[in-house]
């Protein structure tokens, strides 16, 4: 069995006096999908924007590495490396969606090319202004975005939110080949029902 | 090594482009510093009517008033750069895709057009409406650009540094005035200095210094603002 590529580690963090995580721990190998479930301010999204190197832990450790045998990255090389799919992400309402891809394509330093072709997986027109997106269409948007610089770590904040059938069929397969190809998710969703077969769990309920 | 400093450039580059995009579509920055800029050029030259002012008193007043334009229509479009990324929250998308110090430059470059546009458009219509006599107008042109960096790079650092806070409008002014103010009393006086034929002296180096100094500060700083 392979060994895990992203380990936390007693992951705490505090907003003001409010506890949110009380020493978190877990961890995720190539091709292993890590469910992270609970209520809502159970600590789910701020679990990901600590591993996304969004939030700094107040204690705790956070290692990742992209192969086996080499250093953990620090939190600004996980912020570019993992591919992040959050309520929380907004793209330019001026601009369309190809324009947004095509813009964060360059930040990335890759071609659009992918994020594109995941785009049509998904079926979201490339010529429609962002501001004028459904929140469905924004999801779709978020995924492309996510998947565009063809990340190996997914981490996934209630990632079918807002789809239509289609739309989170789509989403599926596209997580499907993700962990196939040996990629690693880690998934936050307040309800366990939409991921029934899922091994690895981690219930922040209280 | 190049590869590295060529993708940073295309990175920051991308920002810049951007930047100039959405503010096409949308002319928030542009309407706002057009307006504030218009505005303010016909107080002053309606307060100083149809003759003018004395040439020994236009010598002292004029430069004074020509940076108080520049200044507060810069300021109300500049601290945008970064609040506006936080108010969308486009920031996050931002955060996890750009390199910050390619993000401060790009959008270092966007205000640097933006202030020297506003200084072109301002300073030949207002110098024409009080009948300004500049005597030295190539130090003039050069107070401007050296003063309209320092007040693009002051500016683009403490709206980087607010775009977080919740009462950004209070701390960006708050902010901006010990940041800004050495700028303004050293263009003012080389301003003065232009405008009576003085030469430059050491205070041009002085202007040059603060651009650099506050540059740097903002390639420095920028990261540990931007990040957690």
């Amino acid at each position: 069995m392979p060994a895990p590529r992203l380990r936390f580690a007693n992951v705490r963090r505090r907003f003001g006096r409010l506890a949110v995580l009380n020493g978190v721990s877990g961890a995720v190998g190539p091709g292993e999908m890590l469910l992270v479930t609970g209520p809502n301010g159970s600590g789910k999204s701020t679990l990901l924007r600590c591993l996304a190197g969004l939030l700094a832990p107040d204690a705790g450790t956070i290692e990742y590495r992209e192969d086996e045998g080499d250093p953990a990255v620090d939190a600004a090389s996980r912020r570019k490396l993992a591919g992040t799919v959050s309520p929380d992400l907004a793209f330019y309402a001026e601009l369309s969606v190809a324009e947004n891809l095509a813009f964060f394509a360059r930040l990335r330093r890759t071609p659009p090319d992918r994020g594109l072709a995941v785009l049509d997986r998904l079926g979201l027109p490339l010529d429609r202004p962002a501001g004028a997106l459904s929140s469905g269409m924004r999801q779709r948007l978020r995924w492309a975005w996510a998947l565009l610089h063809a990340p190996r770590l997914l981490l996934l904040d209630e990632p079918f939110q807002n789809f239509d059938a289609p739309g989170e069929r789509a989403a599926r397969e596209l997580l499907a080949e993700h962990l196939a190809a040996g990629g690693l998710a880690v998934v936050a969703n307040p309800s366990t029902l939409e991921f029934a077969d899922v091994a690895g769990r981690l219930d922040l309920g209280r | 090594m190049w590869r590295d400093a060529s993708t940073w450039a295309a990175e920051a580059l991308a920002v810049f482009a951007k930047e100039w995009r959405c503010e096409f579509r949308t002319r928030y920055a542009l309407n706002t510093l057009g307006l504030f800029a218009f505005t303010t050029l016909v107080v002053v030259s309606v307060s100083l009517g149809p003759v003018g002012v004395s040439t020994s008193r236009g010598t002292a007043v004029l430069p004074v008033l020509l940076w108080v334009i520049l200044l507060f229509s810069a300021a109300a479009g500049l601290p945008r750069a970064f609040v506006q990324e936080e108010e969308t929250q486009t920031a996050t998308a931002l955060r996890l895709a750009a390199t910050p110090s390619a993000l401060f430059c790009g959008k270092l470059l966007y205000g640097l057009t933006l202030t020297f546009a506003l200084e072109i458009l301002v300073t030949p219509v207002f110098v024409a409406m009080t009948s300004l006599d500049v005597k030295s107008p190539g130090l003039l042109a050069a107070v401007l650009a050296a003063g309209g960096f320092g007040l693009a790079a002051g500016s683009t650092l403490v709206a980087a540094i607010i775009a977080q806070a919740r009462s950004k409008g209070t701390l960006f002014s708050v902010m901006a005035f010990p940041v800004l103010l050495p700028l303004l009393l050293i263009a003012v006086e080389l301003s003065r200095g232009a405008v009576a034929g003085d030469p430059a002296g050491v205070a041009l180096l002085q202007l040059l210094l603060y651009d650099a100094s506050v540059t740097v500060a903002g390639f420095m700083l920028f990261p540990v603002v931007w990040n957690p």
